[in-house]
């Protein structure tokens, strides 16, 4: 079990407040397998940095969770094929 | 002809260093943004007076801060 801190940038078209229970069904995954999902942070609509697929601004959230290697690829994976996902990016906090 | 008097030149204390911070997060773009210019490149060491590590700590945040668009690569701006 490691710790994981997911970051996920999705589109903006999206309601903000479906963000959270969309995002919670990915996590089911996390949980099945015997992790733990310790904080869902959803920033919100932000301004992107630079154009990602041709869009402007992202609604931006952060998952800490722990969990084994395998179990996060899968759920990266399964984010990243959602259309609507425009990003994200895996942290492991305590690597440092 | 009198040369220009030489300057010491002030030595620069690492802000992280002072402040006692252990790691630089990459989601705290206010802080960050402190450490590039307004073309969006890493500040050099010698502008910054970041020690070694902490220099490097910072880089790497930026880095990761760039690839999740809180931070330009390039911003054009002039």
């Amino acid at each position: 079990m490691r710790r994981y801190e997911v970051m996920v940038i999705l589109d903006a078209d999206l309601e903000e407040r479906t963000v959270g229970p969309s995002l919670d069904q990915y996590l089911t995954l996390v949980r099945q397998s015997g992790g733990a999902v310790e904080k869902v942070d959803v920033w919100g609509r932000r301004r992107l940095a630079y154009d990602i697929n041709k869009k402007s601004e992202g609604i931006y959230a952060v998952v800490d969770l722990s969990c084994d290697p395998a179990t996060v690829l899968e759920l990266d994976r399964q984010l990243t094929l959602n259309e609507s996902v425009l990003r994200t990016k895996i942290m492991r906090p305590d690597a440092r | 002809m009198a040369k220009a008097p030489i300057r010491k030149p002030k030595k620069k204390v690492c802000v992280f260093c002072k402040e006692k911070i252990s790691f630089v997060d990459y989601k705290d773009t206010t802080l960050l943004r402190k450490f590039i210019s307004d073309r969006g490149k890493i500040r050099a060491r010698r502008v910054t007076g970041n020690c070694t590590q902490h220099q490097r700590d910072v880089a790497v945040a930026i880095k990761n801060a760039r690839e999740v668009a809180l931070l330009p690569y390039t911003s054009t701006a002039r």
